[in-house]
């Protein structure tokens, strides 16, 4: 069997198993295929590697960007993509360029170069995770690589205006959460039943928008108007991740953690529910009025269907 | 309510036997493929300063009534205000996949041809700078032309390309291709039986790819491999680009020159 594989990765918070995109692709790509990997969130030691994440150590072989280490998982027999014909693979392809081009620019805008979201978000959640001399350096490097990438992959010839290539770089991801949602449609996953890569790369790129509380959200206000897109989100939070209120948020927003909570026992009490109606409807017609109450009470409380989540 | 559009629309690009570089001349065969499709006539004038003059420093360019439009995507959109457009007979879905493999193109395609052009050390000092500067005098030839590659491999760098070796490059292109080709398949046209854009992007590149000669074959011999994406080349060709001034042989065929455009 392969040898035991390590991830290490940045970590998560918000209801997240981990904020930085690339690492949630090679996560929720894991997870799908069901390959072992132990997952190292990088924390204050100095141990950590710092280069690029996320990296996948297996035995000797070390493994840095998110397509490598995808197709190293592959190899070793991981294979999310199993049952996708050919013309599906290249859809993939295609589709993970979309991503890149369109919606990662504004991504990283969002994250790294937006003022207000550096300063009082993004700064402080990365420096806390990041050992002390390092804090101070490492995360201005990071915004001034992503400002890189934005202005010279989007950005005119000089003199540009930096408004103008930000306007642009929103509409486009605009633009692209719209084909996606539409792409999606009302299946659960990108292709049919189980999920494959492509659904690994549209999570890693979307929960990170979806679920980080930021002060200037417009990306998440117009990823809230696709409700297909949020659903597969929470889908894959919940059916692959397991998050739990013990789990994981150690920063500690405490409303998020609230929020799960609820969400829990909602999702609890409802199976429950389902299960009596289920039961009820079997059995004959006489049984405890109480439970007839909790069931009336309940099914006024549902706004849609069974599976609305409360968003944070 | 749209203008019609003009006779004299006029699309700018280098000097096409001397000064065009591979990725310059894949974009301006692509628009000049998608005005042709959409029966838009169009006159082609070679300058040496194309790049400069364009709006957004990339060519071509087009120049209608007292609008100028550069690159392919907003010229769709522009040939689209006007009431001309391939795309309307496709759905949501179908749109969505368009513009998902056109990225693709981009992503992948246009990036490998930039790549070697730029960063692979050979092609640079044979081909692109004796190219890129030749309208020049010295030492504004040498200077432009390091300055262009300073830009791109910053460009690169920035994207992650820069640690790529040619290898990896050319298997990248290679996945690019095999994935056109499954979409493709036995198919005319990759939307059915009519064109869009996306057959015009694809056939500006790969055509330019197959009949470009450079300080190796490797490259277009990735393309070969696939016979369905050449057949549909030789098909667009005949189909849009016969019977117009060129100088042209229906033959997918590099000549002697050194870097021969087959126009």
């Amino acid at each position: 069997m392969a040898a035991p594989m390590e991830l290490s990765c940045w970590g998560g918070d918000w209801g997240l198993p981990s904020l930085h995109p690339e690492s949630l692709t090679v996560m929720a790509y894991a997870k799908f295929s069901g390959a072992p990997l132990t997952v190292n969130t990088i924390n204050k030691s100095w141990r950590a590697p710092k280069g690029d994440v996320p990296v996948l150590i297996s035995a000797d072989i070390v493994i840095s960007q998110p397509a490598k280490i995808l197709n190293f998982l592959r190899k070793q027999k991981y294979n999310a993509d199993y049952e996708l014909s050919a013309k599906q693979g290249a859809d993939t392809l295609a589709y993970i360029a979309l991503l890149e081009e369109k919606l990662l620019p504004a991504l990283l805008h969002t994250f790294w170069v937006e003022a207000e979201n550096y300063r009082s978000v993004t700064k402080p959640w990365f420096a806390s995770r990041i050992p002390f001399p390092l804090s101070l350096y490492l995360p201005g490097k990071m915004s001034r690589e992503a400002l890189n990438r934005i202005l010279l992959t989007r950005g005119g010839p000089p003199p540009y205006s930096l408004t103008e290539v930000e306007a642009q770089i929103y509409r486009d991801a605009k633009e692209c959460l719209n084909l996606l949602s539409k792409r999606l449609g009302t299946s659960q996953f990108f292709f049919g039943d189980t999920p494959t890569t492509l659904d690994a790369f549209v999570f890693g790129f979307l929960a990170p928008i979806y679920k980080v509380c930021f002060p200037r959200v417009q990306l998440q206000e117009h990823l809230k108007q696709l409700p297909n897109l949020c659903h597969f989100c929470d889908d894959i939070l919940t059916c692959y991740f397991r998050l739990t209120v013990a789990g994981h948020s150690p920063a500690g927003q405490d409303t998020a953690d609230a929020n799960l909570q609820k969400l829990t026992q909602l999702v609890n009490k409802e199976s429950n529910l389902i299960e009596k109606m289920d039961d009820s409807l079997r059995k004959s017609p006489q049984h405890p009025p109480r439970k007839l109450t909790t069931l009336k009470l309940a099914a006024g409380g549902e706004e849609s269907s069974p599976w609305n989540r409360l968003s944070p | 309510a749209a203008e019609p559009w003009p006779e004299n629309a006029v699309l700018y690009q280098q000097l096409k036997e001397e000064q065009i570089l591979l990725s310059d001349n894949a974009s301006s065969l692509a628009v000049q493929a998608f005005l042709q499709m959409c029966n838009l006539p169009i006159r082609v004038v070679c300058r040496a300063n194309a790049e400069y003059m364009s709006p957004s420093g990339k060519v071509p360019f087009i120049h209608v009534g007292n609008q100028v439009v550069s690159e392919l995507g907003p010229i769709v959109q522009f040939v689209k205000a006007k009431g001309h457009s391939l795309s309307d007979g496709l759905d949501e879905v179908q749109k969505a996949e368009m513009k998902a493999y056109m990225e693709l193109v981009n992503n992948m395609l246009l990036t490998a041809e930039l790549y070697l052009q730029w960063c692979d050390d050979v092609t640079v000092e044979e081909i692109t700078h004796p190219r890129y500067g030749s309208p020049y005098p010295w030492p504004l030839n040498h200077i432009l032309s390091y300055q262009k590659q300073w830009e791109v491999r910053r460009k690169m760098k920035a994207i992650g390309w820069a640690g790529k070796t040619l290898e990896q490059v050319l298997e990248d292109v290679d996945q690019c291709c095999q994935a056109l080709s499954q979409r493709l398949g036995t198919q005319l046209y990759f939307f059915n039986k009519q064109p869009t854009e996306l057959d015009a992007l694809v056939f500006g590149h790969l055509f330019t790819i197959l009949t470009t000669q450079l300080t190796t074959d490797e490259l277009s011999e990735k393309v070969k491999n696939y016979s369905n994406l050449t057949a549909f080349c030789r098909r667009i060709e005949q189909q849009y680009f016969e019977g117009h001034d060129r100088d042209s042989s229906a033959t997918v065929a590099a000549r002697s020159a050194k870097r021969s455009l087959l126009r």
